[in-house]
């Protein structure tokens, strides 16, 4: 049977924002469809109304003909509408049979039996019996999925889905997605990807600031038409000059080891590598392998060995991140709200917190106030954070904003050495051009960048040498033009 | 010295007895924190239940209606806690701290007029059997029906938790209130259940207190066990059996020192006093430090308040 989704007219508006602008989309089976967008432009909000998360002010929603009441998202489940959010919506200590059977009304056994023949027809392999927290982002997903095949949705809903995953496990999911709307399944899927888009779908709806823009078949588009769509403007692509080779070695890391007590850690072993003046050392991976203890290791979070770190011929290993900076290193953190800042402090006061000796600061134990906000001012006006009010909490600006303000402040003490994780995590087009753009002039001003990161593409744009990140153990380092995505993809799952 | 070996029945007989109110109040906090809400508040319902429980039972001479009425106590006092951390988004930590000082406020205000009235004597099961097995006949027999519900309400939390549908929403709600909401379950509902049920388990903790361990009323008659019942939750890592087995060792702890005391062993009179927390601890810590299981028996979200946006 075919199903048909009608949005009619949905208005959603926040104190200060309108998320959705009298929104009417119209969705048929046997198609994938792309729901494009920057991030606030009010995607996620629309498919939480289809999912009952969210209740619009204005609206209608229509299933078959047949107008829904979604007041919760037992309402959507009921009418057959699936959705996997962007942020799993799973319950970590439970185990995987426990996370399915919760919302399900069906006995222990045949519930089972149905999650197994699931299991079999699309190729999953997961282990029903341990705890979701010992799954891969990947296995992760396929749970969610799971949990919403079980219910023979009609509709199923994916949200950002491959903020996570890597090459292949996108690839894999891809397949899947097509072998659903093949069955018939309405399949609805939230980017802003565009490569994902020109891949996967046969529609593609574009959102911009709430409002709907375009509407049409992705033969008719391609990835600059959509992005211009996406942004409202022009946008200019940006590359890497070659950088001329020096060998004037910055920072060495030797022998390198790293023991956790804590179980859900991944241990480091014998992590061994060097990166020279104005070179962009890139680490893939995907995560959780390693990658945020590495971060913690190169950053003095977690103190090693003396001789293990030696960066512009110091030994530096047992310094700690204050330490550190002095002699002339910067960090971007993965998590900008809990690691990089602090969400209820404001504006200049974060700006301050990483420069208590070198800077004028502190006049005998007193803030001089006026000095930061001048500071501040001038990371606000250099670095293109789109806000003039310093006196604002850090929690209230966008994930964009809250970046520049984070590289700007780390880089404003003009640092040798840059270490960031997953800088460009979750931000919009303009924001990730932006901070791509910045982080190229670093390497341009010959200093240097260690990058981790799980997106494969803005190493390779970024990076003179990339070395992979597996449970823990470094792959030899290559250089960037002779790696391809599909060479990382196969060392990220742990090949050789 | 001839030790008798009913008398040594005896002596575990009132350990038991000594640890039925922590087991009941810890396995009533212990489902409320297992949904993320702390109640620090078990001190002041546990007081509560007690004056209300003694009092109910000298004015309408029901034991009945002094029990359940006691528990309803407990409930209506969690109420309050369950309106403002869930319905007022309060802190959780601040609202339960308050709540035992209003607690053992309103308990003395009340109690006063109940100073000196001897309580009634609770009627107890099997109690012509105790002479008939040696050592085992006192412990078994010749209890209150409240004594028997505290031992077996570990493995019924244990079981519950587990096996059951409810128990596993319940766990899921403390893991992640967000994502527990997303699938439809009414976290708010879930939470007050939880708060309710607690409430009404600390208050047959103090009705037991002072209908059948000592009866009668005296202020402050909880004497601090409802803080020991809210560390047994803690150093259990949220583990009922291990609740049973602490509030043993500090049941067991207790009477012996009193015995010791009695005795004369010339040990500090404080550290004696003192060993049952100190001992009760460690032993809790010493049995629990499997990392990966306080990570998977630790609600996720204790103690943080959940809100809805829409």
């Amino acid at each position: 049977m075919n199903t048909n989704l009608k949005i009619s007219n949905v208005t959603k508006i926040y104190p200060g924002c309108i998320a959705n602008d009298n929104v009417s989309l119209e969705f048929n089976s046997g198609k994938i469809y792309a729901l494009l967008g920057e991030n606030g432009a009010g995607k996620s909000t629309l498919v939480k109304i289809l999912s009952g998360v969210i209740i619009p002010d204005e609206g209608k929603i229509y299933l078959n003909e047949n107008n829904l009441k979604l007041n919760s998202p037992l309402d959507a489940k009921k009418n057959d509408i699936g959705m996997v959010f962007q942020h799993f919506n799973l319950f970590e200590t439970l185990s995987v049979f426990e996370n399915l059977i919760i919302d399900s009304d069906e006995q222990r056994e045949s519930l089972r039996e149905k999650i197994d023949t699931i299991m079999k027809k699309y190729n999953f392999s997961i282990d029903l019996d341990i705890p979701i927290l010992n799954l891969s982002a990947g296995q992760k997903q396929k749970v969610e999925i799971i949990r919403c095949l079980i219910r023979n949705p009609k509709v199923l809903i994916m949200d950002e889905p491959t903020s996570v995953l890597t090459e292949q496990e996108t690839s894999e999911l891809f397949l899947s997605l097509k072998k659903f709307s093949e069955e018939g399944i309405l399949i609805i899927y939230i980017t802003h990807k565009l490569k994902e888009v020109m891949q996967l779908c046969d529609e593609v709806a574009v959102m911009r600031r709430g409002k709907l823009v375009s509407v049409s078949e992705i033969k008719n588009e391609n990835i600059e038409s959509l992005a211009n769509k996406m942004v409202g403007q022009n946008l200019k692509t940006i590359k890497k000059k070659k950088a001329k080779t020096s060998s004037d070695q910055l920072i060495k890391i030797t022998n390198l080891n790293f023991t956790s007590e804590d179980p859900f850690e991944t241990n480091l072993m014998d992590i061994n590598f060097s990166v020279n003046r104005g070179e962009c050392l890139g680490i893939a991976g995907i995560s959780g392998n390693g990658q945020s203890e590495l971060f913690q290791v190169l950053s003095g979070e977690i103190i090693s060995e003396k001789n293990s770190i030696e960066f512009n011929n110091n030994y530096i290993g047992d310094l700690s991140p204050q330490e550190r900076r002095e002699y002339l290193m910067a960090f971007s953190p993965e998590d900008r709200l809990e690691q990089a800042a602090i969400p209820q402090m404001k504006i200049f006061e974060n700006v301050a917190l990483n420069n208590f000796k070198s800077s004028n600061f502190f006049n005998n134990g007193l803030i001089n106030e006026n000095k930061i906000k001048e500071h501040s001012k001038k990371i606000i006006s250099d670095f293109n954070v789109n806000t003039d009010n310093i006196e604002l909490k850090s929690q209230f600006l966008s994930g964009g904003n809250l970046q520049k303000l984070i590289i700007g402040r780390e880089l404003i003490t003009s640092p040798d050495l840059l270490i960031c994780f997953n800088p460009t995590w979750g931000l919009d087009v303009g924001a990730i051009n932006y901070i791509h753009e910045t982080l190229i002039k670093i390497n341009e001003q010959n200093k240097s960048i260690i990058l981790i990161s799980t997106d494969t593409d803005e190493l390779l744009k970024l990076s003179d040498k990339i070395s992979v990140i597996h449970k823990g153990k470094l792959s030899k380092i290559m250089n960037a033009e002779e790696v391809t995505s599909e060479k990382l993809g196969i060392l990220m799952g742990g090949a050789n | 010295m001839i030790i008798d070996i009913n008398f040594i029945g005896l002596i575990i007989a009132s350990i038991m007895a000594s640890a039925v109110p922590l087991i009941l109040a810890s396995c009533g906090e212990l489902i409320t924190e297992r949904s993320g809400v702390l109640n620090l508040g078990v001190e002041g319902m546990m007081i509560i239940g007690a004056i209300s429980g003694f009092a109910l039972m000298t004015v309408t001479g029901s034991l009945i209606i002094a029990v359940f009425g006691a528990m309803l106590a407990g409930v209506l006092i969690s109420t309050i806690f369950a309106f403002l951390t869930q319905t007022l988004i309060t802190n959780h930590v601040a609202t339960g701290l308050a709540l035992t000082i209003f607690g053992i406020g309103i308990s003395a205000m009340i109690g006063k007029n109940f100073v000196g009235i001897p309580g009634k004597e609770f009627p107890v099961f099997f109690e012509g059997l105790k002479d008939t097995i040696p050592l085992l006949g006192p412990i078994l027999f010749g209890h209150s029906i409240v004594f028997y519900f505290a031992f077996a309400l570990p493995f019924v939390t244990s079981y519950f938790l587990k096996k059951t549908k409810i128990g596993l929403i319940v766990r899921a709600v403390g893991d992640s209130p967000e994502s527990a909401s997303n699938q439809g379950i009414n976290v708010k509902l879930v939470r007050y259940a939880c708060i309710l049920y607690g409430g009404a388990m600390s208050g047959l903790a103090g009705a037991y207190l002072s209908m059948i361990y000592t009866p009668q009323w005296i202020e402050n008659m909880t004497g601090g066990r409802g803080w020991i019942a809210l560390a047994l939750v803690v150093f259990s890592t949220w583990n009922p059996i291990k609740i049973l087995i602490g509030a043993m060792i500090f049941g067991g702890l207790t009477i012996i020192q009193f015995h010791m005391q009695a005795i004369g062993v010339r040990i500090p009179v404080q550290f004696l006093t003192a060993l049952p927390y100190i001992v009760t601890i460690i032993v809790l810590v010493v049995i629990s430090r499997d990392s990966r299981k306080i990570r998977l028996s630790t609600p996720s979200s204790l103690g943080k308040s959940f809100h809805k946006d829409n």
